[in-house]
C-alpha cells in the first residue's frame, strides 16, 4: 500500500509537483499518466527516496520513505526512466550485485534470478555484457533489477519508452503478469498505453492530479461517440445518410482504396444509429470501431467537464504531441494483429 | 557497504583502471628505488617513499575519477539510493576499494626495503612508521579524489580538479613559506577565513541571521585574540598552513616518530572529506 499525502517539490519558483494526494492499494495497477514535464518522474523519484521532497509524506506499506528509509526502500523496486545499468557488468553479475545491496540471502539467488529471467525473457542473454545489449534488453534487465528481492511494490517510469511495437506487447504482458504478485505504479505519456494494463489512471498535469478513475471509466463512452466506420457507396450517397441521423454532430470522409472511410462523433452513444441508418439506406457497412482515443481528448473531456464522476481539477488542457500519437495508433494497430 | 565495496574492487580489476594503477605505482617506486637505493648504495627506503609522492598527482584521479562521476552519468546512482543502503554505506565502501587497491600497491611495493634489508642495515622501525603514515597520507590524498568526483558527472573534470586540488596540498608547504608574516596579514588572513565561514554558514542554511552569527563571532574572536595575546598573530598564515598542511605531517613519520596526533589528523583529514562526501548527495537531493 502506498498512501501520497500533499506532496510537493518546489524547484526555485516551480512547483514541478504540487500537493499531490493519492493511495494505491495492495495488488492495484496503477497508470500515470501526464504529458512530458507533468512532475511524472519527480514524483517517482519522490515517492523512491531518490530526491527528497519540498513538502508532504510518501509511505510505503507504512514506513515514511524519508523517516525510516531502508525500511521503505526494502518494499521498494524501482525502474528508473533510464535503467541503472552498469555497461561493464554481464547481466548476472549485475543481478546478483543488485541482490547484494538488497540483501536477498544467497541461498534463494539461483531460483529467484531463474524466475526473474524467465519472467522478462532475458535467460537467453544472461551472459551478455549489459553494454551490448540492445535498448529493449536493457529495458528489461531494468525491469528484472526492480523485480529483485519481490519486492510488494514496483515503480516503473516509462518501462515501454523505446520499444518496438512487439517488444512493447511483451512487456504489457510482463506488467500485467507482475500485477498479480506486486502493487504496480507506472507511467506513461500514451494513453493506450496504461489504458491496456491498468486497473486505475491518474492524470497528472503541471504537478497536478487532474482525474484519479477506474481506466474503464475514462476510456468508455468517448469510444462510443467517436466512431470510424467504412462504407462501400458514393460520396454524396454517404452525406445524406450521414445528415438523416440526428445524434451525428460532426464527421469528415476520406477516401480510401475506393471506399469511404468516415469519422464520426456524437455526444452519447450512436453506434445503433450509425448502422440502422446505413442498413436503410442500404449501403454495406464495411467496418465500424470506435476511434481511437488520445490523451489530448481525454483531456479535454475532463477539463469540459463531460466526466462528473471523475475527480476534476482546475487545470488547462496541453495538446499531447503528434508524434505520441502515432506511436499510439501504432501500437494499437499491432495489438490488433 | 560490503557489496558496494566488492562491486568497487570488482570494476577496478576487470576494467583498466585497477591495473594501470597498480603497474604505474610499482614502476615509478621500482625506478626511485633502483635510482635512490641500488645507484646511490643507500639503505634509506624513506627517501623512496617520499619521493614517489609526485606520483599521486597522476595515480590518485586515475583510482578516484570514475567513483561518483561514473555513477551519475550512468545513473546508477538511481539504484544505489533507491536501495536499503545508507548514503554513508556507499561512500565509505567505495573509499575502502579505493583505498584497499592502494595497499595492494604498497604492499608490493614492500618487497623493495625487504631487498635491501638483506644487503643492508634497513632501519626496520623507522621503515614501518614511514610506511604507515604513507598509506595514511595516501587515504587522504584519495579521500580527497572521492568528495571531487561526487560534485560533478564527468569523469574528466573530476580527474582534472583533483589533479589541481592534490598539487595546491602538496605544493602548500611551498605557498606557506612565501607568505608574509606581519601582524597586519595575518589579521587579513583571519578576517577572511571567518568571512568564509559566514558565507559556507549562508548557503547551508540561507539564514542571514545565522551567518550574522557567525561572522559577528568570528570577529570578536579575533579581536580578543588580538588584544589578549597579539603575539599568535606573528606568522599565523605560515603556522596555520603548516598545520593543515597533509606533507608536512609526513615529516614525523619520515624521521620514524609514530605521534598519535598525526594518525588522528589523518584520520580526520580523510573522515571530513567522506562526510563531505555524504553530505554534498544528501544535499543534491534536497536541492
Amino acid at each position: 500500500m502506498i498512501e501520497v499525502s500533499g506532496l510537493t517539490k518546489i524547484y526555485g519558483s516551480h512547483a514541478a509537483v504540487d500537493h499531490i494526494n493519492f493511495t494505491v492499494n495492495d495488488g492495484e495497477i496503477v497508470g500515470f499518466l501526464g504529458p512530458n514535464g507533468a512532475g511524472k518522474t519527480t514524483t517517482m523519484n519522490m515517492m523512491t527516496g531518490f530526491i527528497s521532497s519540498t513538502e508532504g509524506s510518501v509511505k510505503i506499506n507504512g514506513f515514511d520513505i524519508l523517516d525510516e528509509p531502508e525500511q521503505a526502500k526494502k518494499q521498494l523496486g524501482y525502474l528508473p526512466d533510464v535503467p541503472p545499468l552498469y555497461g561493464d557488468m554481464r547481466v548476472t553479475e549485475y543481478l546478483d550485485f543488485v541482490c547484494d545491496i538488497k540483501g536477498v540471502p544467497k541461498a534463494k539467488r539461483p531460483e529467484m534470478l531463474k524466475y526473474i529471467m524467465e519472467t522478462v525473457k532475458i535467460t537467453d542473454h544472461s551472459h551478455r555484457i549489459v553494454k551490448n545489449l540492445s535498448k529493449g534488453y536493457r529495458q528489461r534487465v531494468g525491469l528484472a533489477q526492480a523485480m529483485v528481492g519481490f519486492p510488494k511494490v514496483l515503480i516503473l517510469d516509462e518501462p515501454t519508452v523505446g520499444l518496438d511495437p512487439k517488444q512493447i506487447i511483451e512487456m504489457r504482458d510482463v506488467i500485467r503478469a507482475l500485477g498479480k504478485r506486486h502493487t504496480v505504479i507506472l507511467s506513461s505519456h500514451i494513453l493506450g498505453e496504461v489504458s491496456a494494463v491498468c486497473d486505475r489512471i491518474i492524470i497528472i498535469n503541471k504537478g497536478k492530479i487532474v482525474a484519479d478513475a477506474p481506466a474503464e471509466r475514462l476510456t468508455e463512452g468517448t469510444g462510443h461517440t467517436n466512431q470510424l466506420v467504412r462504407v462501400d457507396c458514393t460520396r454524396e450517397k454517404a452525406e445524406e445518410t450521414i445528415k438523416n441521423i440526428p445524434l451525428i454532430k460532426e464527421y469528415s470522409i476520406n477516401e480510401k482504396d475506393g471506399e469511404l472511410e468516415i469519422s464520426l462523433s456524437g455526444e452519447e452513444d450512436i453506434r445503433a444509429a450509425v448502422s440502422k441508418a446505413f442498413a436503410k439506406a442500404d449501403i454495406p457497412v464495411l467496418m465500424l470501431k470506435p476511434a481511437a482515443l488520445t490523451l489530448e481528448e481525454i483531456f479535454l473531456k475532463i477539463i469540459s467537464g463531460e466526466s462528473p464522476e471523475i475527480t476534476v481539477g482546475a487545470e488547462n488542457k496541453t495538446t499531447a504531441e503528434k508524434t505520441e500519437e502515432q506511436a499510439e495508433k501504432a501500437t494499437e494497430e499491432e495489438t490488433e494483429k | 557497504m560490503i557489496s558496494i565495496y566488492k562491486k568497487e574492487l570488482w570494476s577496478y580489476f576487470t576494467t583498466f583502471t585497477g591495473y594501470a594503477f597498480l603497474g604505474f605505482f610499482v614502476l615509478i617506486t621500482g625506478y626511485f628505488f633502483a635510482a635512490q637505493n641500488l645507484a646511490s648504495y643507500s639503505a634509506n627506503y624513506n627517501d623512496v617513499l617520499v619521493s614517489t609522492m609526485i606520483m599521486f598527482l597522476i595515480l590518485v584521479p586515475v583510482l578516484t575519477m570514475r567513483s561518483f562521476a561514473e555513477e551519475s552519468r550512468q545513473k546508477t546512482d538511481q539504484l544505489l539510493l533507491t536501495s536499503p543502503v545508507s548514503i554513508n554505506a556507499v561512500v565509505i565502501g567505495k573509499f575502502l576499494a579505493a583505498v584497499t587497491l592502494y595497499l595492494i600497491g604498497i604492499l608490493i611495493t614492500a618487497i623493495f626495503p625487504l631487498i635491501l634489508s638483506k644487503y643492508g642495515n634497513v632501519d626496520t622501525s623507522a621503515t614501518v612508521c614511514c610506511f604507515i603514515g604513507y598509506f595514511l597520507m595516501g587515504s587522504c590524498l584519495i579521500s580527497v579524489g572521492i568528495y571531487i568526483s561526487v560534485l560533478t558527472d564527468n569523469q574528466i573534470v573530476a580527474a582534472a580538479g583533483t589533479f589541481c586540488v592534490l598539487f595546491l596540498l602538496l605544493m602548500m608547504d611551498n605557498i606557506a613559506s612565501s607568505a608574509p608574516i606581519t601582524r597586519k596579514a595575518s589579521l587579513v588572513f583571519a578576517a577572511v577565513i571567518a568571512v568564509a565561514i559566514a558565507g559556507t554558514v549562508y548557503t547551508g542554511t540561507k539564514s542571514l541571521a545565522a551567518s550574522g552569527i557567525f561572522a559577528l563571532l568570528g570577529a570578536a574572536v579575533i579581536g580578543l585574540c588580538y588584544i589578549i595575546k597579539p603575539e599568535l598573530f606573528d606568522g599565523l598564515i605560515i603556522n596555520s598552513l603548516g598545520w593543515l598542511s597533509v606533507l608536512s605531517r609526513f615529516e614525523n613519520f619520515y624521521l620514524g616518530v609514530f605521534g598519535i596526533s598525526d594518525v588522528v589528523y589523518y584520520m580526520t583529514f580523510s573522515g571530513v572529506f567522506l562526510f563531505l562526501t555524504a553530505n554534498s548527495i544528501e544535499k543534491r537531493r534536497w536541492s
